[in-house]
């Protein structure tokens, strides 16, 4: 684990990221770690490169979409509180009952979950999942064991189950409702190790 | 051909008549106390005679040449064993048709409780009439026939998504839970009979262990039998099973141990050492044991397409002797028959035919649901019968001592197991898992497996054994129903699966890969990653057969829900012409791509009359799809078979695709039905996989003066043709503008039209295949055993 500095101090704007995130200082401090470990030549922010060099990470059939989620269009680089605030949407949701309203939506809950899902998925941030972003993933993922047909059919119907106002595409919350059966809490927390 | 009354008749009598049924198994129960009686005497007269006949054959000899020739004779010792048991078998059988009967009963109290009522009363009545042949519920049978059915049921069609997200709790509440039980009732039992009014001094520590780890152990019978009923959501349900499952490797070795050192003496500390030493090499080794049967099993599956009638037989029989294996070692058989089915299962599933994988859920539901109703049974027989011995402090401190250790283990347990769970047990789950821990029929075999000088001991610990049992299966098993209501616990959702969730839950899978590699963190996701790509490249192609080693799980996904979707389009057709309007403008055929119509429904799409080629399409989609459809089996329930309706709906729609064709026929020609022969070389015959086996389908009139239609299907010579009544034939030939002398006996040989041969075939392979011969074709299939 390393020499793990129980001081918050090395991190800028530490306590505003805990109190933003919701991370402990110890998941903060093991979160730093990691990006000084993935950041070869210490420059303080993160590069594309740096990512591409985790290797199951290219193996991985969305991992371009991933690495595309952590830096934006106009952004080149990646600094610490940017990194965190993306895992952030990773962390298991707790019972947090009591959450004022006027606060945003914490980035761990089902929704801010299912957020960050659905821009992977959209691409073109138009709010909608299109046919073709669609057919884009599934293509990702079946690569080359099926044939354009297939893909065409199953984008086709997929689109058709979830599709309620019959515009063609999947909208976020039509995004959400076709996944109120499965367990979103946990099938999009890490346990962060302490 | 005549009509034949559909087997349905019958059943809409008795329905109407429950009296009739109970009178019917009334008469069943004093069958049996009759037919023992008789089995003694009978045998006692064989008896005496063969023991004459030795020491006086000169005797003999003049007797048996006087002696006319008999007629008729009498002789039981003769089918003695099978008789009984094969009446046992039918007596348990018309007790479960019985209580559905009997509308009201199933829904309040739980079959188990029923059966072992059932047996109490056949006890009652076998001592009435002075019998004591009655079959008991003897150790060696119990482990060896009665519960491997129910444990590979419960193994094949574990649901492992679920069990394996979950393995680090079933395993922490079945290995510690289990010896946290047994050490807290079996010292403090130990305490308790230290009280001298008790009179139970002279069991001593280890003797207390002993019973501790016998009785602390939930037993997956008693829970599956009632957690089935209660319906409660997918992850209580999975614990409580989990847990009884996996807590056989601790009962074995804690059985074993305390056994071996209640006779040797004082236990050592090296002794604890070997104990978890022993635990592991147990539950490893059964695990092992399991797996490697599986993989053979499926790797004998492969190579079975030229003989797919013994299919099945191979997986029951390689399962089987997995457990028998397991059980030569000491290990644990029941982790070995999981393992073994759990492992099997995938790739089995890939290589077998349709019909064999129906035949293997059918056979495994139907044994385990005997096995279970006899062990039920029986255990009421053995309470009547057995030797007792009631010691009221002793019962009751047993039974106080077991919900006590229960709850507080529970407790405990989730307090730690919630620091490492994502997703916390909240205290309604935790008052479930604590509620649903029943003891059952393998406690009590252990029980009776108890070889001890002190005889007197033994029956204590049968007593109070039972009366555990009874208590957590009647007051237990009754109250659990009205508590999950009370308590407003999440029920199981319908598993109707989109394709959506399938496709997004892969995609989310990919994803939490993704960013578990980022942050550098070898979790859940990575390793179950690896394991994926491990399979999918080195594994499935040696174990599956042929090109569905390829295929990804989406796809078959996909054609499943595909093929469902063309059943309901069929159905809502009218006049048993296909529409169209498949939800995917392009087959996966390879087919032009059409319009996509613009109906927002997907279910009500009544469509005008298509042309030939557009249903030709069609038809060949749906053969595609069956030939590459696999049901997933989602249900692990025993009462009904079927976790979506369209699975065996199939087959009532094309019934009632053929009486709307028949009718149509009807009114145009007369009747004559005969079997066509069918070509055997056509190629699209010899690329169905699901051909050989012999069916025979019935179509019940929906009105009079309608004949039947029987269809049969012969297995020839060749695996690949076969012998069918046409209905499509008849209305190519209708087509044809053949004058007609009605439908002849004659091969469709070179025919026509070429498209129409194809529909025949596609006809003749869809009913074929997709007609489940199942225990009976009509509707009564579908209904659960359940109200």
């Amino acid at each position: 684990m390393g020499s793990s500095s129980s001081s918050l101090s090395h991190i800028p704007d530490g306590q505003q990221l805990m109190g933003e995130t919701g991370f402990s200082a110890a998941h903060l401090l093991r979160l730093h770690e990691r990006f000084e470990l993935l950041d070869k030549d210490s420059r303080g922010h993160l590069r594309p490169e740096d990512f591409e060099e985790i290797r199951e990470l290219t193996e991985n059939p969305v991992g371009g979409r991933i690495i595309g989620a952590f830096f934006p269009p106009e952004k080149e680089t990646l600094d610490f509180p940017s990194f965190v605030r993306i895992l952030a949407h990773f962390r298991p949701t707790g019972k947090n009952r009591s959450r004022d309203r006027t606060q945003p939506e914490p980035a761990n809950s089902r929704t801010g979950k299912l957020k960050f899902a659905f821009k992977l998925y959209d691409q073109d941030r138009d709010g909608k999942i299109s046919r073709d972003e669609l057919l884009q993933v599934l293509r990702a993922m079946l690569g080359l064991q099926v044939t354009e047909e297939q893909l065409q059919s199953i984008a086709e119907r997929a689109i058709q189950e979830a599709d309620l106002n019959s515009d063609g595409a999947i909208s976020f919350d039509e995004f959400k409702k076709s996944l109120e059966k499965v367990d979103i809490e946990h099938k999009m927390s890490i346990r962060f190790l302490k | 051909m005549p009509a034949r009354m559909s087997s349905r008749a019958p059943a809409g009598f008795c329905r109407s008549l429950p009296e009739l049924g109970l009178l019917l198994l009334l008469v069943f129960v004093l069958l049996q106390g009759s037919v023992f009686p008789h089995g003694a005497d009978a045998s006692a007269d064989t008896s005496h005679h063969g023991g004459d006949g030795c020491s006086s054959t000169h005797v003999k000899e003049i007797n048996r040449t006087k002696k006319a020739f008999p007629v008729l004779s009498f002789e039981y010792e003769h089918i003695k064993t099978p008789f009984e048991v094969s009446i046992w078998v039918l007596f348990a059988s018309l007790m479960k048709l019985g209580f559905h009967l009997v509308p009201r009963l199933s829904s309040i109290v739980p079959e188990s409780c029923l059966l072992i009522v059932v047996g109490l009363l056949v006890g009652g009545l076998s001592k009435l009439i002075g019998d004591t042949e009655l079959p008991k519920l003897d150790s060696k049978n119990f482990f060896l026939v009665l519960l491997p059915p129910i444990i590979l049921d419960a193994g094949y069609f574990l649901p492992i998504r679920p069990f394996m997200e979950n393995l680090g709790t079933i395993l922490m509440f079945a290995v510690v839970g289990t010896l946290w039980n047994a050490f807290f009732i079996g010292s403090l039992l130990f305490a308790v009979c230290q009280i001298p009014a008790a009179g139970l001094t002279h069991l001593g520590l280890l003797s207390c262990l002993l019973f501790g780890s016998i009785i602390s152990a939930v037993d997956p019978v008693a829970v599956l039998a009632v957690f089935e009923e209660i319906h409660i959501n997918e992850l209580l349900h999975i614990l409580v099973f989990g847990e009884s499952l996996l807590n056989d490797a601790v009962t074995v070795v804690l059985y074993h141990l305390f056994e071996e050192f209640s006779v040797f003496g004082p236990v050592t500390v090296l002794d604890g050492f070997l104990g978890v030493i022993s635990f592991l090499v147990v539950a490893l080794g059964g695990v092992l044991v399991g797996a490697i049967y599986g993989i053979v099993a499926a790797f004998t599956s492969r190579f079975t397409s030229h003989m797919r009638v013994i299919e099945p037989l191979f997986v029951f029989v390689y399962s089987y002797i997995a457990y028998l294996s397991a059980e030569l070692f000491h290990l644990s058989g029941i982790m070995a028959l999981i393992a073994c089915g759990a492992v099997m299962r995938p790739y089995v599933e890939a290589n077998i035919s349709h019909k064999s994988h129906t035949t293997i859920k059918y056979f495994l539901k139907m044994w385990s649901s005997v096995s279970e109703t006899l062990i039920f049974i029986l255990l009421g027989v053995a309470t009547v019968g057995g030797p007792h011995n009631w010691n009221w402090i002793f019962v009751t401190a047993t039974v106080f001592l077991c919900l006590v250790a229960r709850v507080m283990g529970v407790v405990g347990l989730t307090f730690i197991i919630n620091k490492f769970r994502i997703v916390k047990l909240t205290t309604k789950d935790q008052f479930i898992v604590a509620y649903g821990g029943l003891r059952g029929a393998i406690a009590f075999s252990l029980g009776f497996l108890l070889e001890h000088e002190d005889e007197d001991m033994k029956h204590i610990f049968l007593t109070a054994i039972i009366t555990v049992i009874f208590f957590t299966v009647f007051v237990q098993g009754m109250t659990i129903k009205p508590l999950v209501e009370l308590l407003a616990v999440k029920k199981k959702q319908e598993a109707k699966r989109s394709i959506n969730e399938e496709i997004h839950i892969q995609f989310l899978d990919h994803l939490l890969t993704g960013i578990e590699d980022i942050c550098g963190h070898y979790g859940h996701h990575h390793w179950k990653d690896k394991l994926n790509r491990f399979n999918r490249k080195y594994v499935k192609k040696c174990l599956i057969a042929g090109e569905r080693s390829k295929e990804p799980q989406l796809i078959a996904f996909y054609h499943k829900l595909e093929f469902k979707q063309a059943i309901q389009l069929v159905e809502s057709g009218a006049g048993g012409k296909l529409s169209s309007a498949l939800p995917s403008t392009v087959s996966i055929q390879n087919i032009q791509p059409k319009k996509p119509p613009p109906a927002p429904e997907t279910r009500e799409r009544v469509l005008p009359q298509l042309p030939k080629a557009r249903e030709e399409e069609i038809r060949k989609i749906l053969r595609s799809n069956l030939q590459r459809t696999r049901q997933r089996l989602r249900s692990y329930n025993r009462h009904t078979l079927v976790a979506d309706p369209f699975e065996d709906g199939f087959s009532d729609l094309l019934k009632k695709q053929k009486m709307f064709e028949l009718e149509k026929k009807i009114k145009e020609m007369n009747n004559y039905l005969s079997v066509p022969a069918a070509t055997s070389d056509s190629p699209t015959l010899r690329r169905a996989r699901l051909a050989s086996d012999p069916q025979s389908y019935n179509v019940k009139p929906d009105a009079d003066g309608v004949p039947t239609i029987q269809v049969e299907l012969a297995s020839p010579q060749s695996p690949d043709s076969v012998n069918i009544v046409n209905i499509v034939d008849e209305v190519k030939r209708d087509r044809e503008k053949d004058e007609d002398m009605g439908l002849t006996m004659k091969p469709p040989s070179a025919p026509s039209k070429q498209g129409a041969e194809e529909d025949a075939k596609d006809q003749q392979k869809l009913m074929r295949c997709l007609s489940d011969p199942g225990p009976s074709a009509d509707e009564g299939e579908d209904d659960p055993f359940l109200p």
